[in-house]
């Protein structure tokens, strides 16, 4: 769907533990761990070959590293 | 014509979405222009906030009215 293809900047937790709604499927899935929701921004490259900068979400936990990258919201070009 | 309506999809791919999303389930499109010409879609997960998906990832759901509205009562 996209590649990151800049340093993620502005990195920060959102949301952690009893605050992740979807905290149950993300330990069915990735295993039991602190889970955190993150956010941060970066460069990234869809598939049609655009690249444009976009606010990301994702889930992480010490020991398992990132999981499922999401797009918030596409940013307006600077001009 | 601009779309302005919530319209329902069904997930058939959630390839490295597996926490965000489940196959086979219903889910809600918010309209987004931006994304659309993209290929994207703008979808309420699992996480219960909006995240732009492929559209591939979604076929449209067309159901009878009756059943469109209870399905979004029931959210």
């Amino acid at each position: 769907m996209f590649k990151v293809v800049s340093e993620i900047t502005g990195a920060e937790s959102i949301a952690q533990g009893r605050g992740l709604r979807d905290r149950a499927r993300l330990v069915k899935f990735y295993g039991r761990a602190k889970w955190r929701k993150r956010r941060g921004f970066a460069d990234i490259t869809l598939d049609n070959g655009e690249t444009l900068r976009a606010e990301l979400h994702w889930y992480e936990a010490t020991g398992v590293g990132k999981k499922e990258m999401k797009i918030k919201r596409l940013l307006p070009e600077r001009k | 014509m601009a779309k302005t309506r919530r319209t329902l999809v069904i997930c058939v791919s959630n390839d490295g979405y597996v926490a965000s999303l489940e196959r086979r389930k219903i889910y809600e499109s918010i309209p987004d222009a931006a994304a659309a010409k993209r290929g994207l879609l703008r979808i309420v997960d699992e996480s219960g906030e909006d995240y732009l998906y492929s559209a591939e990832m979604f076929v449209e759901a067309s159901l009878p009215t009756s059943v469109r509205r209870a399905v979004m009562e029931a959210a």
